[in-house]
């Protein structure tokens, strides 16, 4: 008999590769070629249906979440005819290895960034894809402490400091704009800002490029010299509209720049 | 610890229910049981919420991946993370199952059969007891329902799952729907099955819905309690003579709170019926 350890790795091989699937055509076959002793061989013929069920019940954990959570991803990819083997190619490339259920889905996105799959045919679609479940990871983004000494008004001598949960994010594509009917994103620059609200529910905003430009160098650089670089020559109304995105829970406030 | 105020039938804490939950608290649930998994290192307005009532409910904790039964090494942030949740909670013990669910670092987030060998007991005997260890309350394993045997068996589910919990020297949390469903699958008396268990070890059960497809019945959570499990529910509360907490899992098809405090009422009155005087809760 095999080590508990060849038969778990057969086990896994059989729920995540492409050869599994073939798996009910030879089940002992399946076995020897993952150096499975005659004797398991032959287990794996005798229980070739509920190794199969395993296949399908696992392969149905690791895929709900991606389907829920990037549904006009899976739309497009669909409509091509490509959404097969997009998920295939996630699951043997096992890059699930986090115990929590709802890392499964960043998994997915992290997997597309280091790959690059697909984005030869879409070059939108790792932007679609992050943009699907941007308000997401924003809403369940973990609690942590703000750093000491933040006041809640800003200065022209301060620099802002963003709710830990918040994320300016621009892309090249109007991917907050595409639907499941309508996946494809027209070209155009876009600034988003995803925060946090009182409630703690996740909230999304269109930003202009040089309210996007202003939220990242202003997290380093005073907020004078930040409009003074960036051409925003009413400080006031820049102030203004800092304190509001503080009233909505967007920023956590404002330190002094050293 | 009072185990008292964990007598009756609980609920698993799920997500959807969180906000209703935590407006209510004259919910009559003795006690829930949550997923530590679920809930460390989330964040967000469910995540307080769900806080809120386990610092206000008295709460049993649950694992769904830590892989007793496998060979990935102890990811020892999470073991201290989850040393703090439990103390956090108060739970009298901690329940995982006894199967593994990663190979090679890939977790596959579903609760996969060990090899019924002399060899896998050793192994997974010497995990429980290292993950035992590691933890600041009592450590209880679970029986998983299994789909098929994972290369050729030396002992049946039976000894296997009783070597374990002697060698180990661990309770068992008692699944009564995964013992019907086993019992379905691989033509077998369950109760029978069950005289044959080390009972006097069992400080939990937990009971579910079921699903047939096609040749094969699975546990999936999704669907009321049939009679023949409560049935058996009831049969081993009584084998047991002594009252432990009772746990209704409900995973998939997640119905309105109130349609599954229905659901709690009416195990717990099976629950009460069984032990002749009502114990904990009572009906919510």
């Amino acid at each position: 008999m095999a080590e508990p350890l060849a038969l778990q790795r057969a086990l896994a091989a059989l729920v995540l590769d492409p050869e599994g699937e073939a798996f009910e055509g030879d089940p002992a076959a399946f076995a020897r070629s993952h150096g499975l002793p005659e004797a398991d061989a032959q287990s794996f013929q005798q229980f070739s249906g509920g190794l199969a069920a395993y296949r399908e019940l696992a392969r149905l954990s690791l895929l709900d979440p991606i389907e829920t959570m990037f549904p006009i991803t899976r739309a497009l990819l669909e409509r091509e005819g490509a959404w097969g083997s997009c998920v295939e190619a996630f699951l043997q490339a096992r890059c699930v290895a986090s115990r929590h259920y709802r890392d499964i889905a960043p998994a997915f996105l992290g997997w597309l960034a280091e790959t690059g799959w697909g984005q030869a045919t879409w070059p939108f679609l790792l932007e679609l894809a992050h943009a699907e479940i941007l308000e997401v990871l924003v809403a369940r983004f973990p609690e942590a402490d703000p750093p000491p000494g933040l006041h809640p008004d800003p200065g022209p001598r301060d620099r802002l400091v963003l709710d830990v949960a918040t994320q300016v994010v621009s892309y090249r594509h109007a991917v907050h704009r595409v639907s499941e009917a309508a996946p494809v994103p027209e070209v155009r620059p876009t600034h988003l800002l995803a925060y946090r609200d009182a409630e703690g529910r996740a909230q999304l905003m269109d930003l202009t490029p040089a309210a996007a430009a202003l939220l990242t160098r202003a997290q380093t650089e005073s907020l004078a010299e930040a409009t003074a670089a960036l051409g925003l020559t009413d400080l006031p109304a820049t102030l203004s509209l800092l304190r509001e995105l503080r009233d909505r829970g967007a920023l956590a406030g404002f330190l002094a720049a050293s | 610890m009072a185990l008292g105020r964990f007598m009756g039938v609980g609920l698993g804490l799920r997500r959807p229910h969180l906000e209703a939950v935590l407006a209510r608290p004259d919910h009559g649930v003795p006690f829930w049981e949550t997923c530590p998994e679920n809930v460390i290192g989330d964040g967000g307005r469910p995540h307080r919420d769900a806080c809120a009532i386990l610092d206000r409910d008295p709460v049993l904790t649950h694992g769904l991946a830590i892989s007793v039964g496998g060979f990935d090494p102890w990811d020892g942030d999470y073991l201290r993370d989850l040393g703090r949740f439990l103390v956090r909670t108060g739970t009298p013990w901690h329940s995982e199952h006894l199967c593994f669910t990663s190979v090679d670092g890939n977790s596959l987030h579903e609760l996969l059969p060990l090899p019924f060998t002399r060899e896998a007991v050793r192994h997974t005997v010497a995990r429980a007891r290292d993950l035992q260890a590691h933890l600041p309350v009592p450590l209880l394993l679970e029986n998983i329902t299994y789909y098929a045997e994972l290369g050729r068996a030396e002992m049946d589910e039976a000894a296997f799952i009783t070597e374990v919990l002697e060698g180990a020297d661990v309770g068992w949390l008692l699944d009564v729907n995964n013992v019907y469903v086993n019992a379905l699958n691989f033509g077998f008396d369950p109760k029978a099955w069950l005289a044959r268990m080390p009972l006097d070890r069992v400080a939990q059960l937990h009971i579910a819905g079921h699903k047939r497809f096609g040749a094969l019945t699975v546990d999936t959570h999704g669907a009321e309690v049939i009679d023949p499990v409560i049935e058996l529910m009831q049969w081993t509360l009584a084998r047991l003579g002594r009252p432990v907490p009772v746990l209704l899992e409900r995973d998939n098809h997640i119905p309105d709170l109130e349609d599954l405090l229905a659901e709690r009422s009416r195990l717990q009155a099976a629950y009460d019926e069984v032990l002749a005087v009502p114990i904990g809760g009572g009906r919510g």
